[in-house]
């Protein structure tokens, strides 16, 4: 698996259900809700997939103060909207594995390395791992996070990266296993098929 | 074992009261060292001068320049085109206790054109010294901190120098979070005379360009704790007769501050006359033409007063010295009366105890590469078992 892009930042604390990456970037650059990405394990023999579920920005004082101050110059905001990368802090949800031959959806046998670089996963990476659905129970199985806004938005990014002609298949074949899964909860089922009807 | 909190409770008693009776006799004292110094500005400039003289070089007080001792001055309008930048550095010193013997300095820096509504450019520049001639003095043992610190002071006058030269022909004034007298090298001449007088001249070297190109420079000295002016003010009250060195040092203020005096003496906004520094190492400066004069200003409507050192090719200037005036008044309302630029130029430099660990990690991982054993020592793997406090979940 080759790098597709820049990273967007590095693990910081991690274990086999997930991992934290934190990232100095400037606002435009920041990863989204719902975004699929990838961080090294076992020594790169390995490649962990999670979800990213909840970004937060880190405490920064000096934006703190310019925000309080009457008196800031317009060349002092653009730098602080430009120049000055701002911290920010994501968590992953693992959903699945790459092994050097192809993709698992279960939870990564190690979690990855400390410092390891994590990268967006490429359309075309997320078109082959959102092929099979597997990750879906997988995500139904972690509490205390947001997984039915969380399962939305990775069905519908998964929807977004195929072409055209196959989006609305793709939509009815995730809304059917979620069916399956939720059969018993009819109001989250609602709730969750509203959120990913096309 | 982290601080013992608990057993410093009494002792931060006995402390808050101390202290609290310390600023009231301060307090008292102040009155008597404003009307000595209104007495050493009453003093006609030759007077005032032939009195410094009899003090002779052991005096270390400040020497009155040419503006009127008490007057207070107002900064000039903003010029449109101006350009502020700020430098600041950073360090990782010499640890014999490392992967391998090393230092580090970063300094980082950032030029804002005032008015144009764009985002300054930015600039860091980190360089790691490793070679036996950075790491040995000129008697071949190891350098010590204070040498670092030189390094690092004249790599931050570099970058604010190459800024000058790329707005030549602009309006320009450089800030440095510091004083502009290298301190460094009055700390450890006497040792290290060769090695000092080299980083001093490159230092004068980097002024010199400075200058060249047609801008400012000024250090910025936040909460200054120096008492230069009272000791000329004491100077002054001394009967001509009486002026040597146990009468100088029998100064009744130097327990207060210059900062103390100006707080009673300016206005927002407002600047005291120029003064110059008695040091013996403005010599040095001198003698190449960059005297270092200051003067206090009062940075913001908190009555924040600042020392800023400037050299004599600026205060003698009053174009130059209303310029620095009405940058640094610009720089400090949104950082509550401390330069923008220096908060920012601080923020590029710093290296942090992360970078100092990641920085000794790639360290170890090249020395392998090497076929070199690049290990820690035993005392510093120790430290870092210790370092994190264990905590127990209930």
């Amino acid at each position: 698996m080759t790098a597709d892009d820049r990273p967007i930042g590095r693990v910081t604390r991690c274990s086999t259900r997930g991992f934290v990456g934190a990232v100095r970037l400037p606002e435009p650059q920041w990863p989204v809700f719902g975004t699929f990405c990838r961080a090294e394990a076992q020594q790169g023999q390995s490649q962990v997939i999670g979800l990213i579920y909840d970004l937060s920005i880190e405490d920064d004082e000096l934006a703190r103060q310019l925000a309080a101050s009457e008196a800031i110059r317009p060349e002092q905001l653009a730098d602080s909207q430009v120049n000055r990368q701002v911290p920010v802090e994501y968590r992953a949800l693992a959903v699945g594995y790459w092994n050097g031959a192809g993709f698992t959806q279960s939870l990564p046998p190690q979690p990855p390395l400390t410092l390891a670089p994590v990268h967006r996963l490429s359309d075309e990476q997320v078109r082959t791992f959102t092929e099979r659905l597997d990750f879906l129970p997988l995500m139904l199985s972690v509490p205390e996070i947001p997984v039915d806004d969380l399962m939305a938005a990775a069905i519908k990014s998964a929807a977004a990266v195929r072409p055209e002609s196959e989006r609305r298949g793709y939509l009815v074949r995730a809304a059917a296993e979620i069916a399956r899964l939720l059969g018993r909860d009819l109001t989250r089922l609602e709730s969750l098929l509203r959120a990913v009807r096309p | 074992m982290s601080l013992n909190l608990p057993q410093l409770i009494t002792q931060l008693e006995n402390m808050g009261s101390a202290l609290a009776e310390q600023q009231a006799a301060l307090r008292r004292l102040l009155p008597a060292a404003r009307k000595a110094f209104e007495h050493a500005a009453g003093m006609t400039p030759e007077a005032l001068d032939a009195q410094v003289q009899r003090a002779g070089d052991r005096y270390r007080g400040a020497r009155p320049a040419s503006e009127p001792l008490l007057e207070a001055f107002s900064a000039p309008p903003l010029e449109g085109g101006l350009v502020v930048a700020g430098a600041d550095g950073s360090q990782v010193y010499p640890d014999r206790h490392a992967a391998a013997l090393y230092f580090v300095v970063q300094v980082g820096g950032l030029a804002m054109e005032i008015g144009s509504g764009l985002a300054p450019q930015t600039r860091t520049r980190p360089h790691i010294f490793y070679l036996p001639e950075d790491l040995h003095d000129q008697d071949g043992h190891p350098i010590g901190n204070a040498m670092v610190n030189g390094r690092r002071d004249a790599e931050e006058m570099s970058a604010l120098a190459d800024w000058a030269e790329a707005y030549a022909g602009r309006p320009f004034v450089a800030l440095l979070d510091n004083g502009l007298l290298l301190w460094f090298a009055l700390q450890v001449r006497e040792q290290n005379r060769k090695d000092v007088d080299r980083i001093l001249q490159a230092y004068l070297g980097h002024l010199d360009r400075l200058k060249a190109g047609g801008g400012c420079v000024a250090g910025f000295i936040d909460r200054p704790r120096s008492a230069d002016v009272l000791a000329l003010a004491h100077l002054a009250t001394l009967p001509p007769e009486k002026v040597n060195d146990q009468a100088l040092r029998a100064n009744p203020y130097r327990a207060l501050t210059d900062r103390a005096l100006f707080s009673e003496l300016l206005e927002p906004g407002q600047r005291s006359a120029c003064f110059i520094d008695s040091s013996p190492l403005n010599r040095d400066f001198d003698a190449k033409g960059h005297e270092v004069r200051f003067f206090y200003l009062m940075t913001d409507a908190r009555r924040t007063i600042a020392r800023v050192e400037v050299p004599a090719w600026v205060a003698e200037d009053e174009i130059r010295l209303g310029r620095v005036h009405a940058a640094i008044l610009d720089q400090c309302p949104a950082t509550g009366g401390f330069p923008y630029v220096l908060v920012r130029a601080h923020e590029l430099a710093v290296v942090t105890q992360q970078d100092r660990d990641q920085l000794e990690g790639m360290i170890q991982r090249r020395l392998l590469e090497s076929n070199l054993a690049g290990q820690v020592s035993q005392k510093a793997t120790t430290k870092r078992w210790t370092r994190s406090r264990r905590r127990h979940r209930l």
